[in-house]
């Protein structure tokens, strides 16, 4: 039983060679099955996201990498080997843990990748058996572990989140929360898009050309301003978001400090994502105002991946020891068919023998038929005990493989080499 | 078993402020469960030691310095677990911990032995006051950690930096509702203890100058930052301000009149 894994990812390969690898949902069992075809891989899972294309194999009798290049191959429209990589046996295991704990992602922690390696498996279900449906549940316990044992996934690591985490810090919940955006630009609209998703209840696009406004507004539920109008809409705002391509600061002092009177203490958060700025920095320092231009955005960006990457070290122990846990239960599973035939075999021996026995003996009672009958299959457990624990023992501590050859050798238990996965139960 | 069973509470107390703080050395999420079992063990084992005092000496702990200030210390305790558990949220025990702990440790210092205290319904009258006030000046005590919180956190965001504080604190909006709510509570208990104390004096005819000046001190102090929150329409940093100093100055208040030797041999 060998897991081999053929894959393509951002770290090996540039997008336009990454989106033509890229699969649709219902693509993948398609592309499963050509190559399990192909390559007479008894299972597979195919992961596909914008970063990254895998498949995953529990190969047959042959190397499974061929058939798995030349199908990735046929739809990138040319070799796609040197794009990629192959891992075999416990580095799958690794990688596809690293993987779904955001560890080889793009942007280091994300969470989302999580939620696609479970679409990946539920999707190739029909393809997988028991070794690839317990390494993906692995993966995604391992996943969980990660992010609440760690701080991998904390904080903004974006501009747009960490706009959003900044005007949390300030007011908790967005929820029922009122916003200005000034500019109907493509960046006000996206940062208009978080705010409502963070449950802003109120938003006013204000913007010099009005129609732009209108449209905006209206694709968002929002309400479209003359510029001129919003300053003295400015008390009723929480958030402030100015994105307009103005070449000096538009937003000063004296725009803010004659609405802060009738503001009381509320803070007004003042989120400047546009360059050149948009708010003068002097309006930083009124009372209850909190400013934050891009600077401060990529500023916490930066120190929120910074701390990601100090909590590497300790995901990767969590994922080693998964990693052991997981092989440990792959090299168990190589002896279960071996064991299967090691007892079939004696057990067929036992009543060969015990029917030879008792056709001498056709002169005891029943009961002392059944008796011994009986003592046969005891005396049978007794000697095939201490030889099963120790093979299960030694297939899941790493010396398995070479013992249960052994094995196989000793009582020419040459029938069935292979893992027979249907045997095995899983949790699904 | 109360002198063990306080220094074990004192002990706890110690362990979730340090729990607490533990985001700080690495950027873990805050163990909420850690730091409210700590501290529920704390108060439990303070509500034991206290138990065992009332069982031992036949009255409660609200007479003679030692006892006053450990009841003062768990209910400090007790409004911060019940505050963290509702709002799944264990920063202030970085404040308001280390506060009971030190309340707790005066009281063992000074000795957990009680004064001599009016009986039959003398002694419930007073037993009243002196637990609704103790009350009061713990949800003050509640409300100036949360009030120091706000603005040290308020000085990060404004000098926009984003450290182990913008992390772990709780959003401003949070600390300032904490505020609130415990100043609005205080106000409630210590006017109540205050106005039991005027029935208290007129009834029995004693006066203690002492009791009088420290007690109208901090129930002016929360009487002004409720009539600023509800009239002035005070929130956010002013409130915080007010709340932390206008504390602070009761405290300072309460060490003069004991260095100065006014008070008596109880808690004032």
């Amino acid at each position: 039983m060998a897991l081999t894994l053929v894959g393509v990812s951002h770290a090996t390969a540039d997008i336009d060679i990454r989106e033509r690898l890229a699969h649709a949902p219902h693509e993948i069992p398609l592309t499963l099955a050509a190559v399990r075809d192909a390559t007479g891989a008894r299972e597979g899972v195919l992961l596909s996201t914008c970063n990254r294309t895998e498949i995953y194999l529990v190969e047959g009798e042959r190397d499974a990498t061929a058939g798995a290049w030349s199908a990735l191959s046929r739809r990138l429209g040319r070799d796609a080997s040197p794009y990629g990589y192959v891992r075999r046996e416990r580095e799958v295991v690794k990688h596809l843990f690293r993987v779904a704990s955001g560890l080889d992602s793009m942007i280091l922690g994300e969470t989302q990748i999580q939620g696609q390696v479970r679409d990946a498996w539920q999707i190739g279900r029909a393809h997988a058996s028991a070794a690839l449906n317990r390494l993906f549940q692995s993966a995604l316990l391992v996943a969980g572990r990660v992010r609440s044992e760690t701080a991998i996934g904390h904080g903004a690591a974006s501009v747009s989140s960490a706009a959003v985490q900044l005007a949390k810090k300030i007011f908790g919940s967005l929820q029922g929360r009122r916003a200005m955006i000034l500019g109907a630009g493509e960046m006000a609209e996206l940062a208009l898009e978080c705010l409502v998703a963070q449950g802003v209840r109120t938003a006013i696009v204000a913007n010099r050309t009005y129609e732009r406004a209108t449209e905006m507004a209206a694709r968002h539920g929002a309400t479209a301003l003359h510029y001129d109008e919003c300053w003295s809409r400015l008390a009723d705002v929480d958030v402030m978001l100015c994105s307009t391509a103005a070449p000096h600061a538009v937003v000063t002092s004296s725009h803010i400090a004659p609405t802060l009177a009738a503001r009381g203490d509320r803070p007004l958060c003042i989120l400047d994502i546009s360059l050149p700025r948009d708010v003068d920095p002097a309006v930083g320092t009124l009372e209850n105002v909190y400013l934050y231009d891009l600077d401060d955005l990529r500023q916490l960006v930066a120190a929120t991946v910074d701390h990601r990457r100090g909590e590497v070290p300790s995901a990767e122990r969590l994922i080693e020891e998964e990693v052991e846990s997981y092989w440990s239960w792959l090299a168990g599973l190589a002896a279960v068919p071996v064991l299967t035939e090691f007892r079939a075999r004696m057990d067929d021996v036992r009543d060969r023998e015990v029917a030879r026995l008792l056709r001498r003996l056709e002169h005891l009672p029943e009961s002392d038929r059944e008796t011994i009958e009986h003592f046969s299959r005891a005396l049978m457990n007794k000697f095939m005990h201490e030889p099963s624990v120790r093979l299960r023992a030694a297939a899941a501590n790493g010396r398995g493989l070479g013992i249960v050859d052994a094995v196989r050798y000793l009582f020419a238990l040459e029938g069935e080499r292979a893992a027979d996965d249907t045997s095995v139960e899983t949790d699904r | 078993m109360i002198a063990i069973a306080h220094s074990f509470a004192i002990t706890l107390y110690l362990g979730a402020a340090a729990l607490a703080a533990a985001p700080f050395a690495r950027p873990v999420p805050a163990p909420v469960r850690g730091v409210t079992t700590l501290l529920g063990l704390g108060v439990a084992a303070h509500l034991l030691a206290l138990l065992d005092f009332v069982r031992t000496h036949g009255q409660a702990p609200v007479s003679g310095l030692g006892p006053a200030l450990s009841l003062a210390a768990l209910l400090v305790a007790v409004m911060l677990l019940g505050v963290e558990l509702i709002a799944r949220e264990v920063s202030l025990s970085l404040v308001a911990a280390p506060l009971s702990a030190a309340l707790a440790a005066v009281a063992n210092i000074a000795g957990l032995s009680p004064a001599s205290m009016a009986s039959g319904v003398q002694g419930a009258w007073l037993a009243a006051h002196v637990a609704l006030s103790f009350l009061g000046i713990a949800s003050f005590a509640t409300g100036a950690a949360a009030g120091v919180m706000y603005m040290v956190e308020r000085r990060e965001l404004k000098a926009r930096r984003f450290g182990a504080i913008f992390r772990f604190f709780p959003p401003l909006d949070t600390l300032d509702r904490v505020n609130h709510l415990a100043c609005l509570a205080g106000g409630a208990a210590l006017t109540l203890g205050v106005a039991i104390a005027v029935a208290y004096s007129v009834e029995f005819r004693t006066v203690n100058l002492p009791q009088i000046l420290w007690g109208m001190a901090a129930w002016a102090a929360l009487s002004v930052i409720a009539l600023g929150r509800a009239i002035g329409g005070w929130q956010a940093r002013r409130a915080a301000v007010v709340t932390a100093t206008s504390f602070a100055a009761v405290v300072l208040l309460y060490v003069a009149l004991r260095v100065t030797g006014a008070a008596d041999g109880g808690f004032l």
